[in-house]
Protein backbone atom coordinates (compact mmCIF):
# COMPACT_ATOMS: atom_id res chain seq x y z
CA UNK A 1 0.00 0.00 0.00
CA UNK A 2 1.45 3.17 -0.76
CA UNK A 3 -0.26 5.92 0.86
CA UNK A 4 -2.99 4.23 1.52
CA UNK A 5 -3.98 3.87 -1.83
CA UNK A 6 -4.40 0.16 -3.46
CA UNK A 7 -1.10 -0.68 -5.22
CA UNK A 8 -1.35 -3.06 -8.18
CA UNK A 9 1.29 -5.54 -7.25
CA UNK A 10 3.83 -6.22 -4.46
CA UNK A 11 6.33 -8.91 -5.09
CA UNK A 12 7.90 -8.80 -1.73
CA UNK A 13 4.82 -9.10 -0.13
CA UNK A 14 3.21 -12.10 -2.78
CA UNK A 15 6.72 -13.92 -1.88
CA UNK A 16 6.53 -13.69 1.82
CA UNK A 17 2.70 -15.00 1.29
CA UNK A 18 4.01 -17.24 -0.22
CA UNK A 19 6.47 -18.74 2.19
CA UNK A 20 3.73 -18.15 5.23
CA UNK A 21 5.24 -15.10 6.55
CA UNK A 22 2.31 -12.70 5.77
CA UNK A 23 -0.28 -15.14 6.84
CA UNK A 24 -3.76 -12.60 9.15
CA UNK A 25 -3.06 -13.77 12.88
CA UNK A 26 -6.30 -15.00 13.81
CA UNK A 27 -6.66 -13.63 17.54
CA UNK A 28 -5.72 -9.85 16.32
CA UNK A 29 -6.55 -9.82 12.91
CA UNK A 30 -3.91 -8.53 11.40
CA UNK A 31 -0.87 -9.42 9.62
CA UNK A 32 1.90 -11.40 11.09
CA UNK A 33 4.76 -9.30 10.07
CA UNK A 34 4.35 -5.82 8.68
CA UNK A 35 4.68 -5.20 5.20
CA UNK A 36 7.38 -2.33 6.66
CA UNK A 37 9.19 -5.02 7.99
CA UNK A 38 9.68 -7.22 5.30
CA UNK A 39 10.80 -4.59 2.88
CA UNK A 40 13.42 -3.29 5.86
CA UNK A 41 14.76 -7.30 5.46
CA UNK A 42 14.34 -6.46 1.90
CA UNK A 43 17.00 -3.92 1.97
CA UNK A 44 19.38 -5.51 3.98
CA UNK A 45 19.38 -8.84 1.81
CA UNK A 46 20.26 -6.66 -1.07
CA UNK A 47 22.81 -4.81 0.93
CA UNK A 48 24.37 -7.92 2.36
CA UNK A 49 24.24 -9.43 -1.15
CA UNK A 50 25.87 -6.44 -2.84
CA UNK A 51 28.56 -6.36 0.20
CA UNK A 52 29.35 -9.74 -0.37
CA UNK A 53 30.31 -9.46 -4.31
CA UNK A 54 32.02 -6.12 -3.55
CA UNK A 55 34.48 -8.22 -1.28
CA UNK A 56 34.53 -11.56 -2.70
CA UNK A 57 37.95 -10.76 -5.06
CA UNK A 58 39.64 -7.52 -3.23
CA UNK A 59 42.11 -6.18 -5.34
CA UNK A 60 44.59 -3.17 -4.94
CA UNK A 61 43.25 -2.02 -8.25
CA UNK A 62 39.88 -1.66 -7.76
CA UNK A 63 37.24 -2.53 -10.32
CA UNK A 64 33.19 -2.93 -11.02
CA UNK A 65 31.53 -2.72 -7.58
CA UNK A 66 34.45 -2.32 -5.07
CA UNK A 67 35.14 0.63 -7.15
CA UNK A 68 31.48 1.43 -6.70
CA UNK A 69 31.89 0.76 -2.91
CA UNK A 70 35.36 2.67 -2.45
CA UNK A 71 34.18 5.98 -3.87
CA UNK A 72 30.79 5.78 -1.70
CA UNK A 73 32.59 4.58 1.67
CA UNK A 74 35.36 6.81 0.89
CA UNK A 75 33.58 9.95 0.39
CA UNK A 76 31.29 9.44 3.11
CA UNK A 77 34.24 8.90 5.26
CA UNK A 78 36.60 11.92 4.22
CA UNK A 79 33.35 13.72 5.13
CA UNK A 80 32.40 12.37 8.19
CA UNK A 81 36.27 13.34 9.21
CA UNK A 82 36.08 16.90 7.92
CA UNK A 83 33.23 17.63 9.66
CA UNK A 84 33.83 15.46 12.88
CA UNK A 85 37.49 15.00 13.03
CA UNK A 86 39.62 12.00 13.82
CA UNK A 87 36.96 11.10 16.31
CA UNK A 88 34.89 10.67 13.58
CA UNK A 89 36.06 7.32 12.53
CA UNK A 90 35.06 5.34 15.49
CA UNK A 91 31.47 6.52 14.75
CA UNK A 92 31.56 6.50 10.84
CA UNK A 93 30.74 2.86 10.53
CA UNK A 94 26.98 3.53 12.17
CA UNK A 95 26.69 6.63 10.19
CA UNK A 96 27.71 4.54 6.98
CA UNK A 97 25.07 1.96 7.71
CA UNK A 98 22.91 4.36 8.19
CA UNK A 99 23.01 6.35 4.70
CA UNK A 100 23.20 3.00 2.74
CA UNK A 101 20.60 1.26 4.66
CA UNK A 102 17.85 4.64 4.28
CA UNK A 103 19.28 5.20 0.42
CA UNK A 104 18.26 1.75 -0.22
CA UNK A 105 15.30 1.82 1.25
CA UNK A 106 14.17 4.88 -0.60
CA UNK A 107 14.96 3.49 -3.89
CA UNK A 108 13.68 0.35 -4.24
CA UNK A 109 10.16 2.30 -3.21
CA UNK A 110 11.04 3.70 -6.75
CA UNK A 111 10.98 -0.20 -8.54
CA UNK A 112 7.75 -0.93 -9.98
CA UNK A 113 6.39 -4.11 -7.57
CA UNK A 114 8.09 -3.03 -4.48
CA UNK A 115 7.78 -0.79 -1.61
CA UNK A 116 9.69 1.53 0.76
CA UNK A 117 10.05 0.54 4.25
CA UNK A 118 11.01 4.18 5.20
CA UNK A 119 7.58 4.90 4.03
CA UNK A 120 6.50 3.85 7.09
CA UNK A 121 6.20 6.10 10.49
CA UNK A 122 7.87 2.84 12.44
CA UNK A 123 10.76 1.99 10.69
CA UNK A 124 11.75 5.97 10.39
CA UNK A 125 11.15 5.93 14.62
CA UNK A 126 13.25 3.10 14.88
CA UNK A 127 16.39 4.53 13.47
CA UNK A 128 15.63 8.23 14.87
CA UNK A 129 15.55 6.49 18.06
CA UNK A 130 18.48 4.67 17.36
CA UNK A 131 20.41 7.51 16.43
CA UNK A 132 19.22 9.70 19.57
CA UNK A 133 20.12 6.74 21.84
CA UNK A 134 23.58 6.53 20.31
CA UNK A 135 24.43 9.71 20.57
CA UNK A 136 23.89 10.55 24.10
CA UNK A 137 25.82 7.16 24.99
CA UNK A 138 28.64 8.53 22.97
CA UNK A 139 28.05 11.93 24.97
CA UNK A 140 28.14 9.67 28.63
CA UNK A 141 31.37 7.61 27.15
CA UNK A 142 32.95 10.39 26.46
CA UNK A 143 32.31 12.88 28.98
CA UNK A 144 30.76 10.77 32.20
CA UNK A 145 28.35 12.91 34.40
CA UNK A 146 30.04 16.08 32.66
CA UNK A 147 27.90 15.92 29.43
CA UNK A 148 25.33 17.64 31.69
CA UNK A 149 27.40 20.65 30.74
CA UNK A 150 26.44 19.84 26.96
CA UNK A 151 22.10 21.05 28.27
CA UNK A 152 23.61 24.07 30.35
CA UNK A 153 24.14 26.79 27.87
CA UNK A 154 26.62 29.50 27.98
CA UNK A 155 26.29 31.19 31.32
CA UNK A 156 25.45 29.65 34.79
CA UNK A 157 22.80 31.77 35.71
CA UNK A 158 20.80 31.03 32.42
CA UNK A 159 20.87 27.32 33.36
CA UNK A 160 17.37 26.98 35.15
CA UNK A 161 15.97 28.55 31.52
CA UNK A 162 18.27 26.50 29.23
CA UNK A 163 18.18 23.32 31.19
CA UNK A 164 14.71 22.47 30.32
CA UNK A 165 14.93 24.46 26.55
CA UNK A 166 17.91 21.88 25.50
CA UNK A 167 16.09 18.74 26.95
CA UNK A 168 13.27 20.04 24.78
CA UNK A 169 15.35 20.63 21.89
CA UNK A 170 17.22 17.25 22.43
CA UNK A 171 13.63 15.38 22.55
CA UNK A 172 12.40 17.25 19.35
CA UNK A 173 15.53 15.71 16.97
CA UNK A 174 14.24 12.08 16.73
CA UNK A 175 10.70 13.47 16.05
CA UNK A 176 11.83 15.96 13.62
CA UNK A 177 14.04 13.49 11.85
CA UNK A 178 11.32 10.75 12.04
CA UNK A 179 8.42 12.95 10.15
CA UNK A 180 11.15 14.51 7.67
CA UNK A 181 11.79 11.51 6.07
CA UNK A 182 8.46 9.36 6.35
CA UNK A 183 7.13 12.82 5.33
CA UNK A 184 8.93 13.37 2.01
CA UNK A 185 9.22 9.44 1.29
CA UNK A 186 5.68 8.80 1.91
CA UNK A 187 4.69 11.90 -0.29
CA UNK A 188 6.53 10.96 -2.89
CA UNK A 189 4.76 7.20 -3.24
CA UNK A 190 0.99 9.16 -3.22
CA UNK A 191 2.36 11.71 -5.55
CA UNK A 192 3.37 8.56 -7.77
CA UNK A 193 0.59 6.48 -7.47
CA UNK A 194 -1.73 9.86 -8.17
CA UNK A 195 0.37 10.32 -11.38
CA UNK A 196 -0.29 6.92 -12.65
CA UNK A 197 -3.53 7.00 -12.24
CA UNK A 198 -3.94 9.95 -13.72
CA UNK A 199 -1.43 9.23 -17.11
CA UNK A 200 0.15 6.17 -16.91
CA UNK A 201 3.75 5.71 -17.66
CA UNK A 202 3.81 9.47 -19.33
CA UNK A 203 2.90 11.07 -16.44
CA UNK A 204 5.02 9.25 -13.65
CA UNK A 205 8.17 8.91 -15.88
CA UNK A 206 9.56 12.42 -15.61
CA UNK A 207 8.94 12.35 -12.10
CA UNK A 208 11.42 9.51 -11.26
CA UNK A 209 13.96 11.52 -11.89
CA UNK A 210 13.18 14.53 -9.66
CA UNK A 211 12.30 11.38 -6.63
CA UNK A 212 15.60 9.59 -7.14
CA UNK A 213 17.29 12.56 -6.15
CA UNK A 214 15.02 13.62 -3.47
CA UNK A 215 15.34 10.48 -2.31
CA UNK A 216 19.23 10.41 -2.20
CA UNK A 217 18.97 13.97 -0.47
CA UNK A 218 16.72 12.68 2.00
CA UNK A 219 18.86 10.09 2.74
CA UNK A 220 22.16 12.17 3.00
CA UNK A 221 19.84 14.62 5.80
CA UNK A 222 19.32 12.05 7.56
CA UNK A 223 23.27 11.21 7.70
CA UNK A 224 24.33 14.55 8.03
CA UNK A 225 22.04 15.16 10.96
CA UNK A 226 23.19 11.94 12.37
CA UNK A 227 26.33 13.21 12.14
CA UNK A 228 25.94 16.77 13.34
CA UNK A 229 23.92 15.29 16.37
CA UNK A 230 27.37 12.52 16.84
CA UNK A 231 29.36 15.95 16.64
CA UNK A 232 27.61 18.30 19.11
CA UNK A 233 27.85 14.97 21.81
CA UNK A 234 31.61 14.43 21.14
CA UNK A 235 32.83 17.67 21.39
CA UNK A 236 33.64 19.70 24.30
CA UNK A 237 30.50 21.90 25.62
CA UNK A 238 31.15 25.40 25.16
CA UNK B 1 18.94 23.51 -11.74
CA UNK B 2 18.72 19.84 -11.17
CA UNK B 3 22.33 19.40 -13.41
CA UNK B 4 23.49 22.04 -10.18
CA UNK B 5 22.25 20.09 -7.67
CA UNK B 6 24.02 17.04 -8.59
CA UNK B 7 27.19 18.20 -9.28
CA UNK B 8 27.93 21.42 -6.67
CA UNK B 9 28.34 19.57 -3.55
CA UNK B 10 28.19 23.06 -1.57
CA UNK B 11 24.15 23.73 -3.31
CA UNK B 12 22.99 20.11 -2.03
CA UNK B 13 24.46 20.35 1.77
CA UNK B 14 22.52 24.41 1.85
CA UNK B 15 19.53 22.76 0.62
CA UNK B 16 20.06 19.75 3.26
CA UNK B 17 20.41 22.12 6.18
CA UNK B 18 17.80 24.55 4.20
CA UNK B 19 15.22 21.75 4.87
CA UNK B 20 15.70 21.05 8.84
CA UNK B 21 14.74 24.57 9.62
CA UNK B 22 11.15 24.42 9.78
CA UNK B 23 10.63 21.25 10.91
CA UNK B 24 13.05 21.31 13.90
CA UNK B 25 10.69 24.52 15.14
CA UNK B 26 7.76 22.60 15.06
CA UNK B 27 8.68 19.45 16.38
CA UNK B 28 10.35 21.53 19.23
CA UNK B 29 7.25 23.60 19.77
CA UNK B 30 5.23 19.62 19.90
CA UNK B 31 7.68 17.95 22.22
CA UNK B 32 7.20 20.72 25.03
CA UNK B 33 3.15 20.80 24.62
CA UNK B 34 3.35 16.86 25.01
CA UNK B 35 5.85 17.00 28.05
CA UNK B 36 3.78 19.73 29.85
CA UNK B 37 0.31 17.91 29.12
CA UNK B 38 1.99 15.05 30.81
CA UNK B 39 3.21 16.44 33.60
CA UNK B 40 0.43 18.54 34.33
CA UNK B 41 -1.62 14.83 34.00
CA UNK B 42 0.39 13.59 36.30
CA UNK B 43 0.88 16.56 38.95
CA UNK B 44 -2.85 17.32 38.01
CA UNK B 45 -1.54 21.26 37.43
CA UNK B 46 -3.30 21.77 34.82
CA UNK B 47 -3.12 24.12 32.65
CA UNK B 48 -0.16 25.94 34.19
CA UNK B 49 2.57 23.40 33.41
CA UNK B 50 1.43 23.18 30.08
CA UNK B 51 1.40 26.56 29.11
CA UNK B 52 4.58 26.99 30.56
CA UNK B 53 6.43 23.91 28.59
CA UNK B 54 4.26 25.20 25.24
CA UNK B 55 6.46 28.72 25.40
CA UNK B 56 9.72 26.35 26.28
CA UNK B 57 8.88 24.27 23.48
CA UNK B 58 8.32 27.24 21.40
CA UNK B 59 11.87 29.02 22.62
CA UNK B 60 13.63 26.02 22.06
CA UNK B 61 11.71 25.80 18.58
CA UNK B 62 13.41 29.66 17.66
CA UNK B 63 17.02 29.05 19.48
CA UNK B 64 17.70 25.74 16.91
CA UNK B 65 16.00 27.86 14.23
CA UNK B 66 18.30 30.82 14.97
CA UNK B 67 21.60 28.67 15.47
CA UNK B 68 20.94 26.62 11.86
CA UNK B 69 20.05 29.70 9.82
CA UNK B 70 23.48 31.64 11.62
CA UNK B 71 25.09 28.10 10.43
CA UNK B 72 24.17 28.43 6.68
CA UNK B 73 25.19 32.47 6.95
CA UNK B 74 28.16 31.38 7.81
CA UNK B 75 28.91 29.24 5.23
CA UNK B 76 27.50 31.04 2.44
CA UNK B 77 29.73 33.83 4.14
CA UNK B 78 33.00 31.59 3.56
CA UNK B 79 31.98 30.53 -0.08
CA UNK B 80 31.73 34.20 -1.34
CA UNK B 81 34.80 34.40 0.34
CA UNK B 82 36.59 31.58 -1.65
CA UNK B 83 34.96 32.70 -4.89
CA UNK B 84 36.05 36.42 -4.16
CA UNK B 85 39.58 35.10 -3.98
CA UNK B 86 38.96 32.62 -7.43
CA UNK B 87 38.37 35.98 -8.99
CA UNK B 88 41.47 38.02 -7.58
CA UNK B 89 43.81 35.70 -8.93
CA UNK B 90 42.67 34.47 -12.26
Amino acid sequence: MAGGLPHPVLLVDEAAKGVGLYKLNEVFHAQVIDSNVIYAWFAMVLLIILGMLATRKLAMVPSGLQNFFEVVVGGLESFVVENIGEKGRKVFPFLCALFLFIITGNLIGLVPGLDSPTNNVNTNAAMALTVFAYYNFWGIRMWGAGYIKHFMGPFWWLVPLMLPIEIISHLARPLSLTLRLFGNVRGEEIVLVLLFALAPVVGTFPMYFLFSLADCIQAFVFFMLAMIYLKGSLEHAH
Amino acid sequence: MLGKLIKDKAVRESIASASVVGLNLVSATFVGLLIGWWLDRWLGTSPWLLLTFLILGIAAGFKNMVLEVRKIQKADAEEHQEHGQDDAKP
